[in-house]
């Protein structure tokens, strides 16, 4: 069985969201809650030293950013309610304190699997986080799973 | 962490044994501002109404969990955590020990990558999430 939906959903944009400043406080607490100790990411002075020259945010840090108001509206649902089944993420630039980070987001593809507990319904929406300078920092491919 | 040339497929990450707390689970979920929904990862009385057997911690702490093991394979060396793809297998709840390993499946030596298979898992050794990491060593 193909899974029906309009292809006119596939990659165009739905959301951009509003530049947030990256602060260097929210890197240390997010290094704090996941027990990161690296000081590249915390401490000035060794991240000096360090192979970015300055204070960068751990490469998973990409993924606290907030999808906009209406991310969830604009995902395609298929039957029952879908949910968190992974994510890949390509980190292509550091995060660094004073960035202003931007997200826009499309619906990469929808493909239907069989697997031993029956027909699964991905929908893959891909996040592309940029700063100030229209750098690509990292994408995102959320992958929700729904149950037909 | 050795250098490019001295890895070899085969080597292993890890393991890092890790107890997370639900404390630091409700730190991490307020830390990422979650609000209205973030209940399942806060409360275990909310969890339960969801049908889940209590708090859980939320997808994305789990995959800074598995990014850390590499980044701390990594240290201060010129290299990069260029791709994470993780899989959310089963719901992984906090005030729990959990184990993360990596295993060194490839080495692409033209565009100096490694691919590293990651994974969390219980006390029962049950592969909670599951990923693959790209790591590029820069010259």
């Amino acid at each position: 069985m193909a899974v029906n939906y309009d292809p006119a959903l596939i990659n165009k944009t739905f959301e951009i969201t509003e530049p947030v400043e990256v602060k260097a406080d929210k890197i240390k607490r997010y290094c704090a809650a996941l027990g990161e100790t690296n000081p590249i990411y915390t401490d000035e002075e060794a991240a000096k030293k360090g192979p970015y020259g300055g204070i960068v945010a751990p490469p998973s840090f990409a993924v606290t950013f907030r999808n906009g108001r209406h991310f969830f509206d604009n995902v395609p649902r298929f039957g029952l309610r879908g949910f968190d089944a992974g994510k890949d993420v390509e980190f292509v630039a550091p995060i660094r304190p004073g960035d202003q980070v931007t997200l826009s987001s499309h619906v990469k593809e929808i493909y239907e699997k069989t697997g031993r507990t029956g027909t699964m319904v991905f929908v893959v929406i891909r996040s592309t986080l940029k700063n100030q300078n229209d750098q690509v920092l990292a994408h995102i491919d959320h992958r929700f799973m729904n149950r037909p | 962490m050795n250098s490019f040339e001295e890895i070899n497929i085969g080597d292993t990450l890890g393991p890092l044994e890790l107890f997370v707390s639900k404390d630091q689970c409700r730190a991490y979920a307020r830390t990422m501002g979650m609000g209205e929904g973030a209940g399942r990862f806060t409360d275990d009385e909310a969890a339960r109404k969801e049908g889940l057997p209590g708090m859980i911690i939320p997808g994305n702490m789990s995959l800074g969990l598995l990014s850390k093991l590499v980044t701390d394979w990594i240290g201060s060396s010129n290299a990069w955590l260029t791709r994470m793809n993780t899989t959310y297998r089963v719901p992984v709840q906090p005030d729990h020990t959990v184990t993360i390993h990596g295993f060194i499946t490839n080495k692409n030596p033209e565009e100096r990558t490694t691919e590293i298979d990651v994974w969390m898992e219980n006390e029962e050794s049950e592969r909670l999430v599951t990923g693959t990491a790209t790591v590029e060593f820069r010259k």
